[in-house]
């Protein structure tokens, strides 16, 4: 059984799938990211199908999996450079992979995972400067 | 040599083309079926990957009438390109094709339409980050 392996890329997890996929790889696949995303504390997961020609059901599925088991563990899922066939296929299944973010290639997903993560991060006060003004706050 | 003419035909009667960078747009003109559908699909999502576009507009100004199975291409075309990452429009409903569609109980979900190409390119501009400007004349009157 080939495994798929999972690039670290910064705290994002590159999955890049080059091969066919069997059933056996798919589920071994989902265990060791959910593995890896604990071990890194990664905030984000790409993965790359552009090498993948054939999709079933199954493999359909897993995307979805994929992307709301890596939500579970706070992890952002992006699914990129689908073919088109596997596009139609997919659609054909009846697969629209609600709530999957998908990018056109490797870098437009990897800048859709940034531009999110800025969006949802939050400033932390500064606490120095209010730490300095309350005792004269409270002298007066 | 009829079947090859009508397949030539029918790639010649859906062009592609490049409205603006990143926007792609498919003017369908006549009427639909699902062979005809079939091909703007595949063309349609072909395109995107050539071109690395994200924004696909869908054009049926020119489509006298839609039945279920054309709107249901429409709807597939729509959601495999959503699945590649892009976003398509669908623009120039006429109001009998609304009605059908209405009619036919078929639902849009939460894909955008608009009124017309040009609204559809403004949005698609808009949400690619380009900003429209109108400048103003100088030395007019």
């Amino acid at each position: 059984m080939d495994r798929v392996p999972i690039l670290s890329l910064g705290d994002v997890l590159l999955v890049s799938i080059q091969v066919d996929l069997q059933d056996e790889s798919v589920v071994a696949l989902q265990e060791d990211l959910a593995e890896r995303i604990v071990d890194s504390g990664a905030s984000g997961v790409v993965i790359d199908i552009s090498a993948v020609e054939i999709v079933d059901s199954f493999i359909g599925r897993m995307f979805a999996t994929i992307a709301s088991l890596s939500k579970v563990l706070d992890a952002e899922t992006v699914v990129v450079g689908m073919r088109p066939a596997v596009a139609i296929t997919l659609v054909e299944l009846g697969l629209s992979l609600q709530g999957v973010r998908t990018a056109l290639d490797l870098e437009r997903g990897l800048a859709a995972l940034r531009q999110r993560r800025a969006e949802r991060e939050i400033p932390l006060a500064d606490e120095s400067d209010e730490a300095v003004e309350a005792p004269t706050a409270a002298w007066d | 040599m009829i079947t090859e003419q009508a397949e030539q035909l029918l790639e010649l009667t859906t062009p592609v083309v490049e409205l603006w960078e990143g926007v792609v747009a498919v003017p369908l003109i006549g009427t639909l079926d699902s062979a005809r559908t079939q091909v703007v699909m595949e063309k349609l999502l072909q395109t995107l990957i050539d071109t690395g576009s994200e924004h696909a507009i869908i054009d049926i100004t020119g489509v006298p009438a839609v039945d279920t199975e054309v709107a249901q291409h429409l709807l597939k075309t729509v959601v495999a390109a959503r699945l590649m990452g892009a976003e398509c429009t669908i623009s120039g409903i006429r109001p009998q094709i609304a009605q059908t569609i209405v009619a036919l109980g078929i639902e849009f979900g939460d894909i955008p339409t608009k009124a017309t190409l040009a609204d559809a390119l403004l949005y698609a501009l808009r949400n690619s980050g380009v900003e429209v400007v109108r400048r103003r004349r100088t030395g007019a009157g």
